[in-house]
This record gives structure tokens, sequence and C-alpha cells, in this order.
């Protein structure tokens, strides 16, 4: 509540010299505040419900038989709790799987926000006369449905030969997240002032100067968004990784569950836990670099 | 004399500015144009065959599909679902996303559990999601029915996914509950984004927090703003994942979605030429309105 | 070269994860087939291989087949065999082939179930189909074979030794009056799961008729009961229901005559309007579960509601019964029983056929594709899949293996005796009495036609459409897929 406490400071410093009035309005809008925090905080708890029942779901559930939760119903504590889907999960290769998704998800990543970047920096920095032509056909690029990429994309790979292994996966989720991408970062580059761009370019910066010292480094936000967004996009992408892999010992984490799941058979808790497992790593590496995302404003209400 | 020196600089730097812009969107253009424009390249292509995709005879037949696409009810009811779909999750996402992110970037680093703990539906895949809803949803032994049952004092189902109209509007929540909190994230690296000294000179002048927000953040973050509606917007209009793993569609065709419907045409009837010409169809519909979309909010921009 | 050397690895990792496999899963396997082989074997005596062939070293010797070659040669083999115990027996097959032909390396791929037919049509769209892969028959099937991607195998299968499977099976296989596929999955019966706790306790007798399961519906109804156990999201499930009323009102007559459109053939003929009448009617009696069209069983949903004790039947395919036995055992065993389909009084006194059963005969089949760059039959190649899908995938301890696991192969001398299970008993002897076996109209219907029906069935319980109606939107589908082709 550092917010109230500060504005509180401001009003209480203008009040000094201040006649009752404005004493009145003050405490008037004290009292809005206070309100506006109330319901704020029980939106803020309803969220919270809405988005932890699931989470709430998906664990319990990873602790049961199949049996005990189809017969108890899905929101029942587990009784007894059963660890054995976690054993039989991690028996399975599932750090094998795990592993591999790190290095596809990790390469590729990398790879596109560097790609996005470059591309959205003459697109946001430079008149040019292609500029908007460009710009619209990257937008346009963001309407194509996957699905109709596979067929081409499944050739090219087999033809290239690169079919069935990992370095498949990388062009399609590179390319794929690019259009998106560069869209978002444009629009992130243009909010950082001109000012800046013309003092360095007066300091003899070149333009490639400019971009990896000025706007790369004030593009963080941006491109920590863009992490989060095709990160976790990637780390769940079922569709390429199933057509474009075949052999088991190269298949990334989404394929992993089709090991607990036959035509006719599903254990369902034992893929909870797969799923579970999953999603671990991303919450943790969402805590650790979350907080990359607030620097700007945070570093301005402290000083205030 | 001057002026045509100065002509020859601007000419100089245009060409020194086509370069530049060359050498950085060169490997972004190059991957696009292998993996999405030739795709969609053939995509049109097919779209003017009679084809089961996986026969090596296919034969011409023009605009047939076309023809047929235009009085296709199966399609332009699902165009119409994305429309629904799109409204409402242009309405319910980006409205909340902004108010979580008001919320935490008000509160600060003492709310990062709250931030922690609302981002986490975006880190699901679908398939967990569609499990989870599935159930969640049920008729039987579900949340909802279990508390209207509560409600009601005796046995009372609700059935959100089972019936016309509200199995659309189903998916539209989960959808909701699914991106919301990335737009949470987008806008807090939109706050973040806003140079501090502006944050600073407004508290000098006095400023609440609740003008700062209204006056300067709000019209500050235009253009993140118009970028997430159009995320949102193709996002909605191409949806397929989570609508898939949960309803296919159905019930009778009640949540089909353009995606959906393509994909069953081309992958599951044998009808890949039509289902191009759908996959085409949807290409030019989402662009069109895209487009328009950046058009009609034009925000005022400098280079 | 790449490409090569891309193939050896895959190759040894396969082998390597398949022996894994073997090791670990074969030894209670080949535990049971040792315990049971003596009373298979007199049984299955015509069918099975020649004893004598284990001195020389190749199960086949002795047998009439093709002679393979000795030049290396690899088999690419998709099937969906993701998870045990499919899995450890299809790849148990197929290192019994390669051990005794060690220059064919066959390359087994499991894809995954959902997306299957997505990845057939990309991989034969590209020109790279599979060798060999695994289908489950019907419409698909015909499609594959029109368009190139599945050899005629007939002249083969007379000319060679095979497994004696049921003639309902070979029809399954066959499209045309040609033969297509080798089957290899076991056949699936389609028949009534029951509660018997909940039967004992408000005195019901198994029902025979229609009308004595509607009396038992009611009792169970007034009880509190859900007669019903249905999850009607999946569509096929209760399609189930359809096709069986369909089948007792006029054996296959009405449904072969709606199939081809002619002689007046029509899913709004007497027999279709009854099933759909009749379903409605249980529908509005509250026979089902409420929001039936919600529940998904592929999520197990339906299941669900057998093992929380409040629905009492289950209409479903013989799946299941290895499905509950997973899941929990004890409970399986003490509590749920299976009876066929009843039959319909009037329809039988009229004449009608009432052993027609629902369900498949092959499960899944085996199609080859073996061409060479000119597009003329490799037939060396197709000749060592034949030997591997007739006689390693289909041999003695394959089908153990498979009867060891509840599922029924589709092989003459398997039956009610050869399995354990009280209720796969059941659905053996109903399937082995079946004048004959409709395959799901799901999986027979031409794909467009599949996806109406579905709709409708969604209609129909939700009681959204009239019977009539649902009849015309079928007609209209067949009429615009017959014209089509």
């Amino acid at each position: 509540m550092i917010i109230t406490h500060e504005s509180e400071q401001n009003m209480v410093a203008l009040d000094n010299n201040q006649d009752t009035t404005i004493e009145n309005e003050y405490r008037k809008s004290k009292i809005k505040s206070r309100i506006a925090w109330t319901i704020a905080f029980i939106f803020a708890l309803i969220q919270l419900v809405l988005t932890l029942t699931p989470f709430f779901f998906m664990l319990i559930n990873s602790f049961r038989k199949q049996f005990d939760m189809l017969q108890q119903g899905v929101f029942h504590l587990p009784d007894p709790w059963y660890f054995m889907n976690y054993v039989e999960v991690v028996t399975h290769g599932f750090f094998g799987f795990f592993f591999r998704s790190v290095v596809v998800v990790g390469i590729s990543l990398v790879l596109m926000l560097i790609i996005s970047a470059f591309a959205a920096y003459p697109l946001a920095r430079m008149n040019f006369k292609l500029n908007p032509f460009i710009y619209a056909t990257i937008v346009a690029m963001m309407s194509v449905p996957m699905h109709v990429t596979l067929i081409p994309i499944f050739k090219l790979t087999t033809n290239i030969g690169i079919y069935d292994s990992l370095k498949a996966l990388i062009g399609p989720y590179v390319a794929f997240a690019l259009p998106m991408s560069v869209f978002i970062l444009t629009a992130f580059m243009k909010t950082i002032p001109r000012e800046i761009e013309e003092s360095a370019e007066i300091d003899g910066c070149n333009r490639y100067q400019n971009f990896f010292r000025m706007i790369l480094p004030l593009s963080k936000s941006g491109l920590s968004t863009l992490a989060i967004y095709n990160g976790v996009a990637m780390w769940n992408e079922f569709a390429f990784a199933n057509t474009l892999i075949i052999t088991p010992s190269k298949k990334t984490l989404p394929l992993a569950l089709g090991q607990f799941k036959g035509e006719h058979s599903l254990d369902i808790p034992i893929i909870l836990a797969v799923l579970t497992l999953s999603v671990l790593p991303m919450i943790s590496l969402f805590i650790i670099f979350q907080d990359k995302l607030v620097k700007g404003m945070m570093a301005g209400a402290v000083k205030g | 004399m001057s002026k045509g020196k100065k002509e020859g600089l601007a000419q100089a730097k245009a060409k020194s500015t086509a370069k530049a812009a060359t050498v950085f969107l060169l490997p972004a253009l190059l991957l696009i144009a292998i993996f999405i424009v030739y795709p969609v390249i053939d995509t049109f292509a097919i779209s003017g065959y009679k084809w089961n995709g996986i026969s090596t005879d296919r034969i011409f037949i023009g605009f047939e599909n076309w023809k047929t696409l235009i009085h296709d009810e199966m399609f332009w009811k699902s165009f119409r679902h994305n429309l629904t779909v799109m409204v409402f999750s242009i309405l319910l996402q980006i409205p909340i996303g902004m108010l979580l992110a008001t919320f935490l970037d008000a509160g600060g680093k003492k709310f990062n559990i709250f931030k922690i703990i609302w981002f986490l539906p975006y880190l699901m895949s679908s398939v967990a999601i569609a499990f989870l809803f599935i159930y969640a949803l049920a008729t039987n032994g579900g949340i909802i029915s279990s508390l209207a049952t509560l409600i009601n004092g005796k046995r009372t189902t609700v059935d959100l996914l089972g019936t016309s109209p509200n199995a659309l509007f189903t998916v539209i929540g989960v959808m909701a509950w699914q991106f919301t909190p990335f737009y949470m994230v987008y806008f807090i690296a939109g706050y973040g984004n806003i140079d501090t000294s502006i944050y600073e000179a407004a508290i000098i002048d006095g400023a609440t927090r609740g003008q700062y927000i209204r006056h300067i953040a709000i019209p500050l973050l235009g253009p993140i703003f118009k970028t997430a509606c159009t995320m949102s917007l193709i996002g909605s209009l191409k949806y397929f994942d989570m609508i898939w793993n949960m309803t296919q569609g159905g019930p009778s065709g009640s949540t089909e979605l353009m995606a959906t419907y393509m994909y069953k045409l081309s992958f599951q009837q044998f009808n890949m030429g039509y289902g191009s010409c759908v996959a085409a169809g949807m290409f030019v519909l989402i662009t069109a309105i895209a487009l328009l979309f950046n058009k009609v909010f034009k925000v005022k921009e400098d280079y | 070269m790449k490409n090569k050397f891309l193939a050896v690895l895959f190759a040894s990792v396969l082998a390597v994860t398949t022996l894994a496999g073997c090791g670990s899963s074969s030894a209670p396997a080949s535990g049971t087939s040792d315990s049971k082989s003596s009373e298979t074997k007199t049984e299955t005596t015509e069918t099975t291989t020649d004893t004598a062939s284990a001195s020389t070293g190749k199960q086949t010797d002795g047998k009439n087949l093709p002679t393979l070659t000795t030049e290396p040669l690899e088999i690419l083999l998709w099937d969906i065999a993701t998870d045990d115990p499919g899995k450890s027996t299809q790849e148990a097959a197929v290192q019994r082939f390669m051990a005794d032909y060690p220059n064919i390396k066959v390359t087994q791929v499991h894809q995954q179930n959902d997306n299957y037919k997505q990845q057939l049509v990309v991989a034969m769209s590209s020109g790279q189909c599979p060798d060999m892969y695994m289908h489950w028959g019907g419409g698909p099937m015909a499609e594959y074979y029109k368009s190139g991607h599945a050899i005629d195998i007939t002249d083969m299968y007379a000319k060679y030794d095979h497994p004696e499977f049921i003639d309902a099976a070979i029809a399954q296989s066959s499209y045309d009056g040609k033969l297509l596929a080798i089957p290899f999955g076991g056949l699936s019966g389609c028949d009534i799961y029951y509660n018997k706790t909940i039967f004992a306790e408000q005195g019901i007798e198994v029902p025979e008729t229609i009308d004595e399961l509607e009396a038992a519906c009611e009792k169970l109804k007034a009880a509190g009961y859900i007669p019903f156990s249905l999850a009607n999201a999946s569509k096929w499930t209760g399609s189930m229901y359809y096709m069986y009323l369909v089948a007792r009102h006029s054996g296959n007559a009405e449904f072969d005559a709606a199939y081809t459109q002619e002689n007046g053939g029509s899913f709004n003929s007497p027999a279709f309007i009854y099933a759909a009448e009749k379903i409605q009617d249980w529908v509005r009696k509250g026979y089902f579960p409420d929001g039936v069209n919600s529940l998904t069983a592929d999520d197990n949903q339906d299941r669900a509601l057998m093992y929380d004790g409040s629905a009492a039947m289950m209409l479903h395919g013989s799946w299941q019964s290895s499905g509950m036995k997973n899941d929990n055992e004890e409970w399986y065993t003490q509590n749920i029983g299976v009876f066929r389909f009843p039959e319909d009084t009037e329809a039988k006194a009229a004449g009608v056929p009432q052993n027609v059963e629902i369900g498949t005969a092959i499960g899944n089949g085996f199609s080859f594709n073996c061409f060479k760059e000119d597009g003329s039959i490799d037939q060396e190649k197709l000749d060592a899949c034949y030997v591997l899908a007739t006689q390693y995938y289909n041999d003695d301890t394959y089908n153990q293996m498979q009867v060891a696991v509840g599922a029924i192969p589709s092989i003459k001398g398997y039956g009610a005796d050869t399995v354990d299970d009280p209720n796969d008993k059941v659905v053996a002897n109903v399937f082995f009495s079946a004048s004959n076996v409709q395959l799901w109209y799901d999986q027979y219907l031409p794909a467009s036609v599949t996806e109406v029906h579905k709709n409708c069935m969604t209609e129909l319980f939700g009681l959204e459409k009239t019977p009539e109606e649902i009849g015309a939107e079928e007609d209209a589908a067949m009429q615009k897929a017959i014209a089509e082709q």
C-alpha cells in the first residue's frame, strides 16, 4: 500500500497552508481512495480464486488414482494420496522430454527475440518507402492459420533432410512467433522518445550503435513480454512437434502425454501429473523474471 | 547551391536508411517468406482444385470452391461465431487485463504474489485447460452445477457446454480466463515503459494517482493498447487449440470456428481443395478486419 | 548420405527402445502365454504356426509364403501403439520378424491416436506415405485405396498362408470386393454394461426385449438412478443407441439401402424413424443423464457416472471392460456385468434377424503402400510387409499377448473359450453368434457424412431436431457424397 501512503503524504504537504474546504476535499478523496481500494481488493480476491481453482484441480487430481477421481468427483481431496503417478511419469523418460524441450525452446526464443528486435527497429524508427507495405505484410501474416503450413513445412523438412530432428522445429517456431513479435515490438519501440535517439546521433552514434546502445536496452520490457508470450506458446506447442518428430527419443514435452493416452485408454491423473511437471519450470521462470517487467515504474515510485 | 547540398544530403540519408532497414529486416523477412508466405501461396493455389489431399490427381476447377464458399452456410456461421468470440474477447480480456495491471502497478512489489498467481492460467497448456473446464463445468459434479444445486436446494443442472447458445459463451469465458493474464503482463510492461520522469513530474504537480492514470498513463499507452486489441482480434479470429480440445466445434456446430471447420475439411473429410479455400478465405477476412481496425483507430505516429 | 545416416541412427535408437520395452514387459506376458498355450493350441492348430519351424530358426519355415529378399530392405510402419499393452505386444511382433529376417529393418512409428488421420494426410500428401500403416477400415480405407495408397492384396491372400480371419473381419477389410488390409487389432463388440448390485437391489432381471429394457429403466428411474450413463459430447457414443435400434428394427436391410440411397433407401425409412423416436422418448423420460451433450467419453465422464453409482447401465464398446478393470479391478468384478442389446419383439415376429451386432471385427488393419520410384508395385517390399502382418502380427505369441489383456483376435478359434473375463466371454459370445457385424456408422460412412451424422446425434439427444429432420439431413449428406464420387 505504498501508494495510498504516498498520496496521503502529498496531500498532507498541500494541506498545511490551505483552508478547510480543501481539508474536506482531502477527507473525501481519502474516503474515496479507501473505497476504491476495498473494491479493488475484492476483485483481486475473486480473480485469485478463479485462477487458483484450476491449479488446485490439476494438483489434487494428479495425486489420485483414476478410479478415485471419477468416483469421488474431481473436486474432492485425494483419499488416499497416491504418488505413483509421478513415479510413473519420471520413469517414462520425463527428463529426456524435458531437456529436449528446454533446448528447442531456448534456441528458438533467443533467435526469435534477436530477429524480431532487428526487424522492429527500422519499422518503428526509420522512414523509408516500403515501411508501410512491409509492416502491413507482417501484420497480415499474423492471420495465417497454422494448419495450412503443416504440409508445406513437412515437405520442406523432408526435402532438406532435417525431418525428425529437433532442428526441424526451430524454423517454424521462430517464423511463427515473428509476425506477432515484430508487431508488438514495433509498438513498444514507438513509445521510446525520439529525443533519446537524436541525442545519441549528436554524440556520433550510427544507426547500428544506436540500436544496440539505446533502443535494445530500452525495449527490455517489450522483449520480456514477448519472451513470456512466445516461450509459453513454444513450450506447449503440439502440432508441429507431433508432425515433424517421430522418433521417441527425439520427442519434446507436449508429446510426452501420448505415452499415457491410447486409442481407448486414458489415464487422466497421470496426464495431469505430466502437465503439473511441465508447468512448474514455467512458473519458476516467471517468478524469477517477472521483476524485469516493472522496473521503469517502480524506480519512479520509490523516488517519488 | 546550399539547397542542392541539402537535397544531396537527404538523398544520401534516405539511401543509408534504406540500406540499414534492409539489413535489419532481412532475417525476419526471409524466415517469414519460407515458413509463412510460401504456405499461404500454396493454400491459394490448392483452393483452385478439387482434391482429397492425398491423391496424386487433382482436378483444376477454377473458382468453383470460392463460389461454394460464398454460399456455404456453415462457413458464414463459423465466421459469425468468430466475430462473436472476437468482440467479447476484446471486451473482456483487454479491460480486465488493464485493470489487473493497473492494480499491480499501483501496488508495486508487495503485490507480486497476486501477479504470479494471476498469471498461472496463461502458463497452462490448452490440453490442461480443456480437461479442467470439461470437469469444472460438468453437469455431474461440476463446480457450477454443484453451486446451483446448493443455492436451489434441489438437484439443479446448469448445462454450459452441451446446449447451443451457452456453449459458445462458455468457450469465450474460458478463452478470457486463459488469455487475460497475458494482457495483464503486457500492460504491466507498457506501464514500465513510461518514462519515470513523467510520473515524477505529474506527482510534483499535485496529481493524484487516479488522475495520473487517467490523463497521463492511458493516453501514453495508446499504441500499446491498440496493439493489444489487434492481437486479441487476430487471435480470436484464428483460434483453434482449446476449442478443439474442448468441444471440437460441437454441440452440433454451435462452437464451430473457421479454423476448426477448415481443419475438419482438410484433415478429416478428405476435402483438401475446399479446406484450403476456407483457409484462404479466412486469411483474407482476418487480414481485412485487422487492417481495417488499424486504419480506423489510427494512433498518431511519428518516425 | 545424410538420410542414410539418419535412418541407421533412427533404427538403432528404435531397436534400443524396443528392446528395453520388451525387457520390462514381455516377461509376464510370455508367462501367461505358457500357462495358456495348452488350452489354446488345441483350438487353433489349423491357423497357427507349424511347431517344427522352431528347430530351423524362422517361425515361418515350412509355410506357403513368398520368399523374402536377402538384400537389405527398410520398411516404415505407422501405428498408434503409443501406450501399453498395445505398445509392447506390437513391438514384440516386429522384433520377432527382424530376428528372423535380419536384413530387413522395420521402423515402427507410434503416432498419437488423436491426430493420426491428420498425420496420414500430411504424409500421403507429401509423397511420404509409410510402407504399411494402420487404420480403422471403413470410409477412410476406401479413400486411401482410391488415392493409390492401399495395394489390393486379394490375390496374395488367396495364394499364400494367412491366419483364418473371421468372415466379418475380411468383410470389413475389403472395399468393392477387394481385400485392402490385414486385421490385427482384435474385435470390439458393443453391449450394455450394467451395475449388478443396483440390478439386484431393485430386483431387475437382465432384459431380453426392448420392452423389458424400458420397464427396467422405469424402475431404475423411480428409484432415483440414471438408467443409462451416456457421454454424448463425443457423439459416437449416442450413435451406438441409434445404430442398435435401427439394427433391431430392420437388421441390416434399411441401413444398407440408405447407404446407397437406391431403391427407396433413406435415413428416413421406418427403422431410422423408429430409432430416433425411441431415443427422443427416452430422453424425455429422463433415461439419460442431464446435460448428456456436454459429457465426453474421451474424458471418461460416462464411466464416472457408473463409478459413483448414479447410473445403472452403459451401452459401450467392449474395450470398457479392460478400461474399468484397470481403474479398479475389485470394484469391476463385484459390480459390473454385461448383456447384449435386447431384441425388438415385433420386428422379430416379422422375421427380422435379431443378431446383427454393432462393432468392429478388425479393430485396426494394416494397409500397404509399397511402390517403386516409377510408381509400379515394389513386390519385394510388399511380400515382406505381408509376411510381417500375417505371420508375426497375428501369430500365436501375438494373439496370446492380446488375449492376456482382454482383446479378442478376429481369428477363427478365438472366442468365448479363450477369454477369462466373464464379461468378455459374453461379448465374445454375442459377437461370434452375430449374423452380421455392422461397423460403427462413424467409421463406415464417408467422412463428410460421418460429420453430419455425428452432429445429428447431438441434435437427436438434445431434442433440437425431429427424427424426420435428422433423416433428411443424413440423406442430403449421403447423396452429396455419392454424387462427388
